[in-house]
């Protein structure tokens, strides 16, 4: 059993990398815009779905076919934001948007049952079977691909929030919005943009998550979210870094206590953030609540 | 305009929006409220006579659950700010109460509805190390939180083996006439409705609901006028808990079924606070008309509508129109419009008059 | 604050809350014709037991919904069985139709539908829904207003705790299912049989009772269990009990799987993993023909036992009629036609041969007429109720892909079985 230990460990941080990717847009959306996305998970699958249409009907490599989804999810989101995130006005806008995002969630739903019906599908790729062996034990190869892919795309967000101009602006709208407004950035538009943004990393995140989960469809988006809700609320809201702590440390012992008992494994993920929360209201990394709600 | 007129003007558009009007504030007809009032209870208790089929009351009893439901969502997250997304915890935890008891303590026919209070204690106990928890975070963690320990629950009722696991427990048969089978549940689940409504009411009367209007307001300016924030909160927490879990067990009863999808089922939460939304979040009588339409419909249209998921796809844009067009809900909606075409009418037919709305 | 603007405050609500009330709940309460379901039934509910009009037949299917895909089964199946009935003169002279209700999966919807078809549409006869969670609750009801409950997709026993006398399982209990696989272990001189066994199920009602009842039957056989646990249905990832049961490398896997994914995943996950079982079975999932074959591969697909109470290429003499028909009226492959349809139509062939032996459509009849030791016919095989209403009549058969071709292989001796091919082929590389 102790010798199982070892690739639980492995497969955890490999697939934690893409649930960071993947928590990683929903994390930034919050810090900007000072809303849960929790149409985050359906949008995962969104991409996964999309990947599939590409890779199946039109033969395109998933790792290729991003250049396609990425900027089709960008365009997404940013309809998303303008038609359901914008028009919210008001005292109560922290629980409208809520509200309004699970709205998308359902719909979004709704339209890929519609579509694609209820069967599971994954996404298929010659690198999808193969393994290569390491210290006795199989990976396989696309867990690694994917796990280099998101390290490569946090690395990207990372430089464009620290060393892009645009970063700047968005690292001003999360410290201080009104401050922000003062010295002339349009926080509208970096909080378009920045959904977009968010939105685009999960088309990423949807393909890494279809090639590694083992089977999806439109129903996942409700585990997914509340994972990724988990990971988040844990990691710190609005922290980048939290979410690649939290997202690594929660799928790791997931996959350890797997070993023990299938079963309970998915309350980890949920009694660690609970316990957690006990303990730092705020998550690891985030900030104390400053800001009034 | 004379000039009080333009100082009432100017005084009125002034005054702050204090949030969605309710049964606030002292009623200025209290006898038309008051038969208001009596004609919707005569409604609903003379409804099985006047409608006597299964159906109607199987219909009515499913709506009166969701009735009380949503009040006590609404009475907790409606007057709090604090949104729940994790009230199934308490529902299953009601079904599982009355589920365990009736089977581990052989009880049968009538006997099993004196499980109902324990159902409630169920609900409330558990709101208690809950609340404890949940509540001492900001608002956006307090959902997600509400989340995780729906799927603990979620969970513990699939893994546990006194729950029966993923097969569920049976409830015992009771041997009534198929006629009438349904009346004792109908009434009961009134005067669950009811009461629920009436707690939500006396709540927002009393300082209890206005400490729980100041929190959701601005929590820290509470706190600094002495507000003890965490045992209000926790309060209403309790209460909204113990009534959603008498719910529970007295659905389950009726069903006759409990297993873990159903008894912890994530759209109940989310019905819960379309409802809510829906007639009017924080006021006592929105969720009552949520329920009363949204219950019904959703019902009566899943089961006629077969394919395509186009249901769900309706609910989500239901839901987006509702937070879009009347984010406040449909009867403050409703109430500001009859009152600014009253105004306008008013205006036309004594032009040059004090405006009064 | 001014006294009329007070009163719309309060007026609007009470006035629209009675008024919508009133009619939302008059609208649905009142009705008493049947509106919307899936076939046209055009003016009156002729549902009633005399008359010449047709024979209205209600059941709830789960079109929607975590079980959706059989819940679309079942009802290619009942409406089937009701297109075949209706060609050949009907039953009792008299056309039957089909009414169906969605229940979405959910225990309070499939109660409101079956009161709605009972109390509003006075259908003549009920048909069972999908799934012992649905059929539970619906059984109850049924009872209530006196209704025969013939079901196919119910056999948990949470369906039978209600000691309900009106309901009857035509399928055969799923605890039941893998008894010709642990007999032909039994029939191995003990050298050759599994040394060691796996035991993996998916938290399901359909994948538990085999398994365990294998288990506990092959352990004084000489077969170690190296592993057993249940893993959660609800996520497609089944990569930790796989991967536990490739590191147990035990030679026979008895899987408790409800459907293609699961196994698909498991057969991924040990290829990788080199891990090359000599037994391998799974509960359900290849017995999905071409979708469990494009979904896994010909070539892993062969080897992979499952157990079946029904294939399209079935010897039953009645089960051959039907794939023929259901072949001419809808086209495709035999092979293609899901279990559930052959669930179904056995519900129906129940009712129908009741009905027509007691030349009456009373529920009291047709119930006590159920319990009485007949023996009846049906394309699933024969079917004899027990006084809790389980068929224990149905056989079990044992199937395996061999060379792209799925075949009967146990009990060894039946009409139609193969030879088993043991061990099973390693994986194709």
């Amino acid at each position: 059993m102790a010798s199982q230990i070892y690739p639980a460990i492995a497969d955890g941080i490999l697939v934690g990398g893409v649930y960071a990717l993947m928590a990683v847009g929903l994390t930034l959306i919050f810090g900007v815009l000072d809303i849960i996305n929790v149409a985050q998970g359906i949008l995962v699958v969104i991409g996964g779905y999309l990947s599939y249409v590409l890779s199946v009907h039109l033969h395109i490599d998933l790792f290729l076919g991003l250049l396609i989804t990425v900027p089709v999810m960008f365009g997404l989101g940013l309809v998303i934001h303008t038609v359901v995130i914008r028009p919210l006005r008001g005292s109560e806008r922290t629980s409208m948007s809520l509200l309004a995002c699970f709205a998308v969630a359902i719909i979004g739903e709704g339209v890929l049952y519609a579509v694609f019906g209820a069967d599971v599908v994954t996404l298929h790729a010659s690198y999808t079977q193969s393994s290569f062996q390491i210290a006795g034990y199989y990976i396989t190869d696309i867990y690694l691909y994917c796990f280099l892919l998101a390290l490569a795309l946090v690395a990207v967000i990372y430089l464009l929030l620290y060393r892009t101009r645009f970063g700047r602006s968005v690292r001003a709208t999360m410290q201080d919005p009104v401050a922000a407004r003062l010295v002339g950035i349009n926080i509208n538009r970096v909080a378009a943009l920045t959904f977009g943004l968010g939105v685009a990393v999960t088309a990423a995140g949807g393909m890494a998550f279809g090639a590694t989960s083992g089977g999806f469809n439109p129903n996942s988006g409700y585990d997914l979210i509340s994972r990724l809700l988990a990971i988040v609320i844990l990691g710190g809201l609005g922290s980048i870094g939290g979410a690649l702590v939290a997202a690594v440390f929660m799928i790791t012992l997931e996959s350890v206590v797997d070993i023990w008992s299938p079963s309970w494994a998915v309350a980890v993920f949920y009694v660690a953030l609970v316990v957690v929360l006990t303990v730092r209201p705020a998550g690891l990394f985030g900030r104390a609540a400053v800001r009034a709600q | 305009m004379t000039p009080s007129a333009v100082r009432q003007a100017a005084a009125r558009a002034a005054r702050p929006r204090r949030g969605p009007p309710g049964f606030s504030g002292l009623p200025a007809r209290p006898l038309l409220i008051a038969a208001g009032v009596l004609a919707v209870v005569a409604a609903g208790v003379l409804f099985p006579v006047a409608f006597p089929s299964p159906v109607a009351t199987t219909y009515g009893f499913d709506t009166l659950i969701f009735v009380a439901c949503a009040s006590a969502w609404n009475l907790f997250s409606g007057y709090s700010g604090y949104l729940s997304l994790g009230h199934a915890v308490f529902f299953g935890s009601g079904v599982y109460a009355v589920a365990v008891g009736a089977q581990d303590w052989h009880l049968t026919g009538t006997g099993v509805f004196g499980l109902l209070p324990l159902a409630a204690a169920v609900g409330g106990g558990i709101a208690i190390p809950l609340g404890l928890v949940a509540l001492r975070v900001r608002r956006h963690t307090f959902v997600v939180i509400t989340i995780a320990f729906f799927f603990i629950f979620q969970l513990m009722a699939f893994n546990l083996a006194f729950t029966g696991g993923t097969s569920g427990l049976v409830a015992p048969i009771l041997n009534w006439s198929g006629a009438t089978y349904n009346n004792p549940f109908y009434y009961a689940a009134l005067l669950l409705a009811g009461a629920t409504v009436a707690v939500s009411w006396l709540i927002r009367r009393a300082r209890f609901g206005l400490h729980l209007r100041a929190i959701r307001d601005d929590e820290d300016r509470a706190r600094g006028l002495g507000v003890p924030a965490l045992r209000v909160k926790l309060a209403a927490f309790v209460v909204s808990g113990a009534i959603t879990g008498l719910a529970g067990g007295l659905w389950y009863y009726f069903i006759g079924a409990a297993a873990p999808q159903s008894a912890f089922d994530p759209l109940f939460d989310l019905s819960l606070a379309l409802m809510a939304f829906f007639g009017g979040l924080g006021t006592v009588a929105g969720p009552v008309l949520g329920a009363l339409v949204l219950e019904p419909a959703q019902q009566w249209l899943t089961a006629r509508f077969t394919s395509n998921y186009l249901s769900e796809i309706l609910l989500g844009v239901l839901f987006l129109v509702v937070i879009i067009f009347m984010p406040r809900g449909v009867l403050p909606t409703a109430s500001e419009r009859l009152a600014r075409w009253r105004a306008a009418w008013r205006r036309r037919r004594e032009p040059g008059a004090e405006t009064r709305p | 604050m001014s006294v009329s603007r007070t009163l719309h405050q309060h007026r609007v609500p009470f006035l629209s809350m009675i008024a919508v009330a009133a009619a939302v709940l008059a609208g649905c309460g009142g009705s008493s014709a049947p509106s919307g379901g899936s076939t046209a039934s055009g003016g009156s509910t002729a549902g009633s037991s005399s008359g010449k009009g047709p024979i209205v037949i209600g059941t709830s299917l789960s079109l929607t919904g975590d079980f959706s895909a059989d819940g679309q089964a079942f009802k290619n199946g009942y409406e089937f069985w009701a297109s075949q009935v209706n060609a050949h003169g009907g039953l009792l002279g008299r056309q039957v139709q089909i009414k169906i209700l969605n229940d979405n999966s959910s225990p309070s919807q499939v109660v409101t539908n079956y009161q709605t078809l009972i109390n509003t549409d006075h259908v003549a006869l009920t048909l069972g829904p999908f799934s012992s969670l649905l059929t539970a609750p619906a059984a109850a009801v049924a009872h209530r207003y006196g209704y025969a409950f013939v079901e196919g997709a119910g056999g948990a026993p949470v369906v039978f705790a209600q000691k309900l006398n009106n309901v009857f399982d035509v399928s055969l209990p799923v605890a039941n299912e893998l008894d010709p696989f642990t007999a032909w272990v039994q029939s191995l001189p003990a050298g050759q049989r599994p040394a060691t066994g796996a035991y993996p199920k998916a938290d399901d009602p359909f994948a538990i009772p085999q398994v365990q009842r294998t288990q506990r039957l092959l352990q004084p056989m000489g077969v170690q269990t190296a592993y057993s646990k249940v893993f959660p249905e609800e996520v497609a990832d089944y990569q930790a009990p796989a991967d536990s049961v490739a590191h147990s490398q035990a030679q026979a896997v008895v899987l408790g799987s409800t459907d293609v994914p699961t196994v698909s995943a498991f057969m991924s996950t040990f290829e990788q993993q080199h891990y090359n079982p000599k037994i391998f079975i799974a509960a359900a999932g290849p017995d999905q023909g071409s979708a469990f074959t494009s979904a896994v591969g010909m070539k892993n697909a062969n080897g992979m036992l499952v157990p079946d109470a029904w294939y399209p290429g079935s010897a039953n003499p009645l089960s051959k009629e039907m794939v023929q028909a259901y072949v001419a009226k809808y086209g495709g492959n035999p092979s293609d036609i899901n279990a559930d349809v052959a669930e179904a139509y056995s519900v129906g062939e129940v009712v129908d041969q009741a009905v027509t032996h007691l030349n009456s459509l009373s529920n009291a009849k047709i119930i006590s007429y159920l319990h009485s030791g007949v023996t009846l016919q049906s394309v699933q095989g024969p079917v004899k109720f027990n006084e809790l209403g389980e068929n224990l009549a149905a056989t079990a058969f044992i199937f395996q892909w061999q060379n792209g071709k799925f075949v009967q292989v146990l009990p060894a001796g039946a009409a139609g079985s193969v030879k088993i091919e043991y061990p099973k082929p390693v994986w194709p590389s």
